[in-house]
């Protein structure tokens, strides 16, 4: 995936302050893993209301709920260039990575497809074929997240 | 630690600590279980205590279900984690403090739900219910702090 570009992160001061002390990088961790559940947690609600539960509940309250998610992923991020910058070479040619990253751009797509192409569902408590894909797809790609998330430590070279 | 250490001498702790996928699956399924419990029990929470509003009221139980299937299979993958290398994880302080966090959120996980299921049947207002609120609001406290819990096993150091 050619991620030896963004080496350069790893000589910055940024890299530097991640790894100055041995506190940052678990602090780092801790946010990381408290983000994650904020995400998953709202990323279920949202999924599975697409896929036909929850459907009583208003899209006001769904899109309050996404901003939550969506904040959540901004600190999951972030959080993840610190990690990338302070240990570069644990994730530049490890296929973990690598996966972790294509599966959150497919998830990205998906979302994007459900926002452009069926979002007139929103405000009904009408359920399509194609929005049942998409929750559960959703749901499966960010579980894959999770996994590949947790296997780099284990392919790292 | 004789019980411990005869657990971490069985096939399947073997299986668990040298295959390629035993110790990555369970660790993978263990944090997938945490995000879905912890995640779904702090948001129930922010509804009760309105920091979000307009969620229909009868969903927030079946959250609180969804959140017990996540727990349990976080206490599925961890008692496999814990046989494989117990006698490791029982020294250390962060993970005994991170037992006893797990435990009240297991606690207050299990009562909210039972508590909510009830007023519901009442037609009480659950958004009204002030014991749920401190409960919940509690219940973020331990999930947040289990989860910080868990991470610093790695860091922090050993009883003895």
């Amino acid at each position: 995936m050619h991620l030896e570009k963004f080496a350069w992160l790893a000589e910055t001061p940024l890299a530097d302050w991640v790894v100055s002390s041995g506190v940052i990088w678990p602090t780092l961790e801790c946010i990381h893993f408290v983000s994650l559940c904020f995400f998953m947690g709202g990323l279920l609600i949202i999924d599975l209301r697409l896929t036909g539960f929850y459907r009583s509940s208003s899209t006001a309250t769904m899109i309050k709920v996404l901003r939550i998610v969506l904040a959540a992923f901004s600190i999951n991020f972030i959080t993840g260039i610190l990690f990338f910058a302070g240990n570069a070479g644990k994730y530049i040619d490890n296929p973990a990575f690598e996966l972790k990253l294509m599966l959150i751009a497919t998830a990205g797509l998906n979302a994007l497809f459900y926002k452009f192409s069926l979002s007139y569902l929103l405000d009904t408590t009408q359920v399509t074929r194609t929005s049942v894909f998409v929750g559960y797809f959703s749901i499966l790609l960010w579980a894959g997240v999770i996994i590949c998330g947790r296997m780099i430590t284990f392919y790292a070279r | 630690m004789n019980l411990l250490t005869t657990l971490e001498s069985t096939a399947f702790s073997e299986w668990v600590l040298t295959s390629m996928l035993g110790f990555p699956t369970l660790i993978a399924l263990h944090s997938i279980g945490m995000a879905i419990a912890t995640g779904l029990s702090i948001l129930v929470a922010l509804y009760l205590n309105r920091f979000l509003s307009g969620m229909a009221e009868e969903h927030l139980p079946r959250f609180l279900h969804l959140a017990m299937f996540g727990f349990s299979l976080n206490l599925v993958t961890g008692l496999a984690l814990f046989v494989s290398r117990g006698a490791d994880y029982i020294t250390s302080i962060t993970f005994l403090v991170k037992m006893l966090l797990v435990l009240i959120s297991a606690v207050i996980l299990g009562w909210l739900r039972r508590h909510l299921m009830k007023l519901l049947n009442a037609s009480n207002d659950l958004y009204e219910d002030v014991l749920a609120r401190k409960v919940s609001l509690l219940g973020i406290a331990t999930w947040v702090g289990a989860v910080i819990a868990g991470r610093l096993i790695a860091y922090v150091g050993t009883l003895y």
